[in-house]
């Protein structure tokens, strides 16, 4: 059994496979107009994605605090003044904080058996793998327990292992930093996209906060309840802005500052530099999806154009074909099938090329951000539009054509 | 007597308006039965084209009636009229009307792809009427690549591919040299003798000789209608 529709189709492929080089050349304004489209609205999704990740990251959900140490130097009147562990505490348990630690740390030689190093020495609480987003690699954390009774245990960072035991494991082993032994009792990595420019940002030895201060510390203008600044994580993003605000409150009333005294403390957030980049980002997008659609539309001209000549070039055969037998409707289903044949196949072309195109400029074999079901069919389904809207014209003119007149057309 | 296959009654065409009036066909009144060979001749603008187109279901009469195979033309709709031109006639063109990308075979099935419903057999029936005309061996072949004669035998075969009652050609010669046409008429003779009824237009009296039948018009009008010999 025949399909009604199967010998239109197999006539209008038959007949665009008897001008191979002009229906190539009307199917490239369309697969290039597709493959814009796609390749634009993709790549802006993706970046889209990619600012997103980053943004719900808690590297980009922190903020810091530290002294203005500007305004300290300038004015003398007003040394600069550090922050409590009182602070501390009472921005943990503001609602939307998701870990907040003080920041106590120094550089200090480590020196173990058989070589020694250069790093950053944290004296850490509780929170603080927490808010640095930092996940034990060998051993353990450090325990409450240990921070209160102040042992001399400590956790590097995967370059003191490299530096001092060469990547072996250095659990159960022991260290002196400033000729004070440590027992090694983990190593961590912090996570990508945490690195300081210029810095290296897995140089450092944490040690209980309290044992610090007791016996590495004691030389440094801090007092004993003291911290240099103070790390904060939001639960998210929206959380920040507000947090800020509690946080200022917070420290000014610890410091007997009123609301309209210039703080001597700079709170450094910047979520909001993130968030108009991926607005930015968005227009661009946009801006580049409307260009793609002004290359499709031009490219449904050009089908317009081509399949208003093919019925010109062809109206003999039309003739031909009325005489025959073939209704007015059977000659609109073949122009129009004609169009919408060269539009599907164009569109599946431009998908691949916009595929293509999103791939290298994005630089990712990730298929979820290269392949967005949405923007496919979106990009398609107008190549599809664009055939029928342009082709309609042609072959409507097709089919008023009146056969004797047609037959005998030159 | 059987009812005739071609009847018209007062049959008129009428193009332009008021003193630019021109009567292509003026009071046609004519009837042919199943199995004629019948030739209408006539100088160019005598009207015969306009009978032709009117009788193969392209156009319409303003005035009069027309019957073919018992369907009244003037009454039908277009859908209709294409249905009565893929069933009822075949024709057969001056310029051959050979799709020229495409083989022998596939210009024979054409008017089946117009045909509802579909038949399955397509192809048998294509390579059967090119071998009626004798062109079984050039199948695959593109008119291109044909002779004139060839081409038009081809033509032919299309006409008579799915059976009509009536086979009208117009001027089938026309574009042919007097060997071929001698050729060309006698395939056609020979297909008359089989049953199949014909209308051939020309202005030729010697290809109006093969007829068993000769109408000759003027100004739209009949002025002769005689018979050369007698019908088989």
């Amino acid at each position: 059994m025949r399909l009604p529709g199967y010998t239109t189709l197999k006539s209008a492929a038959g007949s665009l496979l008897e001008r191979p080089l002009r229906t190539l050349l009307t199917m490239l304004g369309i697969i290039i107009g597709v493959a814009a489209v796609y390749a634009m609205l993709s790549i802006g999704e993706g970046a889209k994605e990619k600012i997103l990740k980053s943004i719900d990251s808690v590297n980009a959900r922190t903020m810091s605090i530290y002294p203005d140490w500007s305004q300290g130097r300038a004015s003398r009147r007003r040394p600069w003044r550090p922050f409590s562990d009182k602070d501390v505490e009472q921005i943990q348990t503001l609602p939307g904080v998701y870990a907040a630690t003080g920041d106590l740390s120094r550089q200090y030689p480590i020196v173990s058996e058989t070589s020694d190093w250069n790093a950053n020495v944290n004296g850490i609480d509780a929170q603080y793998l927490k808010a640095k987003d930092l996940e034990i690699d060998q051993g353990r954390p450090i325990t409450s327990v240990e921070i209160s009774r102040r042992e001399t245990v400590a956790v590097i960072g995967t370059s003191v292992v490299r530096s001092l035991f060469r990547d072996q494991n250095p659990v159960g082993r022991r260290i002196k930093i400033n000729n004070i032994p440590f027992t090694i009792i983990g190593t961590v990595t912090s996570s990508a996209g945490d690195n300081w420019a210029g810095r290296d940002p897995d140089n450092f030895v944490l040690i209980p906060r309290t044992t610090g201060r007791a016996r590495l510390f004691g030389d440094h203008r801090l007092a004993r309840n003291q911290v240099r600044g103070i790390v904060i994580v939001g639960e998210s993003q929206q959380d920040l802005g507000r947090i800020e605000s509690e946080v200022d409150y917070i420290l000014r009333r610890a410091r007997g500052l009123s609301a309209d005294e210039a703080p001597d403390f700079r709170i450094f957030n910047f979520s909001a530099n993130r968030q108009s980049y991926a607005k930015s980002q968005k227009t661009l997008s946009l801006l580049l999806a409307t260009m793609g659609a002004v290359s499709l539309l031009v490219g449904g001209v050009g089908v317009m154009n081509i399949m208003l000549v093919s019925v010109t070039e062809r109206t003999r055969e039309i003739g031909l074909r009325m005489a025959v037998g073939a209704r007015r409707s059977d000659i609109l289903w073949q122009f129009l099938t004609e169009a919408v044949v060269l539009s599907i196949i164009s569109g599946l072309l431009g998908l691949g090329l916009g595929y293509g195109v999103s791939k290298i400029s994005l630089g990712t074999d990730n298929i979820e951000m290269l392949f967005a079901p949405h923007i496919a069919v979106l990009s398609f389904s107008s190549a599809l539009i664009i055939g029928v809207v342009f082709g309609f014209l042609p072959a409507h003119n097709a089919s008023r054509l009146n056969p004797i007149d047609a037959l005998r057309h030159e | 007597m059987n009812t005739p296959l071609i009847k018209t009654e007062n049959l008129t065409k009428i193009y332009g308006r008021g003193a630019a009036e021109i009567r292509a066909l003026d009071g046609v009144d004519f009837e042919i039965e199943s199995g004629e060979f019948v030739a209408i001749i006539g100088a160019s603008g005598s009207g015969k084209s306009t009978l032709m187109n009117m009788l193969g279901g392209l156009d319409r009469p303003d005035l009069g009636r027309m019957f073919i195979a018992g369907q009244d033309l003037g009454q039908m709709s277009n859908k209709a009229l294409a249905k009565f031109r893929n069933e009822t006639i075949g024709f057969v063109f001056q310029q051959f009307q050979l799709l020229p990308k495409k083989s022998a075979r596939a210009n024979v099935m054409l008017p089946l792809q117009y045909r509802r419903p579909r038949r399955e057999d397509e192809k048998a029936l294509a390579e059967q009427s090119l071998a009626r005309v004798g062109m079984s061996d050039r199948i695959a072949h593109k008119p291109t690549e044909l002779s004139g004669g060839q081409q038009q035998r081809v033509a032919i075969a299309r006409a008579l591919v799915d059976a009509p009652e009536l086979l009208l050609a117009d001027e089938p010669t026309g574009a042919l040299d007097s060997k071929t046409s001698t050729d060309v008429m006698a395939l056609l003779k020979k297909l008359n003798a089989q049953g199949i009824t014909i209308v051939l237009i020309t202005h030729d009296a010697d290809i109006a000789a093969y007829a068993t039948r000769i109408i000759t018009m003027r100004d739209g009008k009949i002025t002769a209608d005689e018979r050369t010999e007698k019908a088989p």
